[in-house]
């Protein structure tokens, strides 16, 4: 028997983008950006009774620059954004981003003088999550969403 | 009803300073006029009897439509250790004069306290070591929690400076 035949066994033939992917999707790192009461609720989503970390999301990024998701929970006022857009943008591609509760989606029940009214008026959000606040169901159920969405990326289209 | 000696005392040494005082549950409150406030205060401060000696709270009140005398009444709530008792003290301002003395010198908690009276209703502080804004961003134009400052803001929501 030479060696040909065992190979033949243990070879799989894949694309680079599915295995990239693949791997990027078990392993997102968000960076919680929890300004207000959501992310209370998020903390109880990466708590043992939800378990973020069956979708491989547990570690938390506190530093941006070793994260690829931004889950930001709360709601932003015009002092918060600029350091909201500054995080953003020192998060390294690939990134996602998820606006989780009615604040950081529309400005919520807060139309007032102070409150960013949706932060997507400033930074891209790839999953908006109703509710105020969202069950712990509705944020795993943006986390599928948001590994759907990398499962579709291909690393030719990042440049 | 015997009233708290505190009021006599004011009344009696600051004559043109009282306006009137108020009393709910036991909680009193004295009205003045802004003009002497930082003597009345050195004096509930000092004086043997009552040695107010905690500032618990700075905060504002605008009476915009509310047939208050003037148009703002800047409120002073004190604690004192010796009696436990409190005590409210209301500075009325003027629209046209929102000027009052600081009493950071009396108490340095009230460092703060002033900062955000004058962040939010605009009231200067005279004395204070620095009055800058302390909840709104420092760019920030005009003051919001005056009754007459529109809810939705100015557009400040949307157009703001993006740090870089
Ligand atoms: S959506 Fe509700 S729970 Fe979430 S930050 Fe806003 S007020 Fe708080």
């Amino acid at each position: 028997m030479g060696i040909e035949n065992l190979l033949k066994s243990n070879i799989l033939v894949t694309t680079v983008d599915a295995v990239v992917n693949w791997g990027r999707k078990y392993s997102l790192w968000p960076m919680p950006m929890g300004t207000a009461c959501c992310a209370i609720e998020l903390m109880s989503t990466l708590a043992s009774r939800y378990d973020m970390g069956r979708f491989g999301a547990e570690r938390l990024s506190f530093s941006p620059r070793q994260a690829d998701l931004m889950i930001v929970a709360g709601r932003v006022s015009i002092k918060m954004m600029p350091v909201v857009i500054r995080i953003w943008e020192e998060i390294p591609e690939p990134k996602w981003c998820i606006a989780m509760g009615a604040c950081a989606s529309s400005g919520g029940v807060f139309d007032t003088y102070t409150l960013v009214q949706g932060i997507d008026q400033f930074i891209p959000v790839d999953v908006y999550i109703p509710g105020c606040p969202p069950r712990p169901e509705g944020v795993l159920d943006a986390l599928v969403k948001i590994q759907k969405l990398v499962e579709q990326d291909s690393i030719k289209k990042r440049k | 009803m015997n009233k708290r000696p505190e009021i006599e005392e004011i009344k009696a040494r600051f004559p043109e300073s009282y306006v009137r005082d108020e009393e709910f549950r036991g909680d009193i409150s004295i009205v003045v006029r802004k003009e002497r406030i930082f003597d009345i205060f050195k004096f509930l401060k000092e004086d043997e009897n009552f040695l107010y000696d905690y500032l618990v709270d700075i905060t504002c009140i605008d009476y915009l439509k509310l047939n208050e005398i003037e148009r703002f009444a800047v409120v002073y709530h004190l604690y004192t250790h010796k009696n436990n008792s409190r005590i409210r003290i209301k500075a009325l301002v003027p629209e046209k004069d929102t000027v009052i003395s600081s009493v950071c010198s009396l108490w340095k908690g009230a460092n703060w306290m002033e900062r955000e009276v004058f962040d939010l209703f605009g009231i200067e502080f005279i004395g204070h070591p620095d009055l800058s804004r302390i909840l709104t961003p420092d760019d920030f134009i005009g003051h919001p929690l005056r009754k007459d400052y529109p809810l939705k803001g100015r557009g400040e929501r949307e157009n703001f400076k993006v740090v870089k």
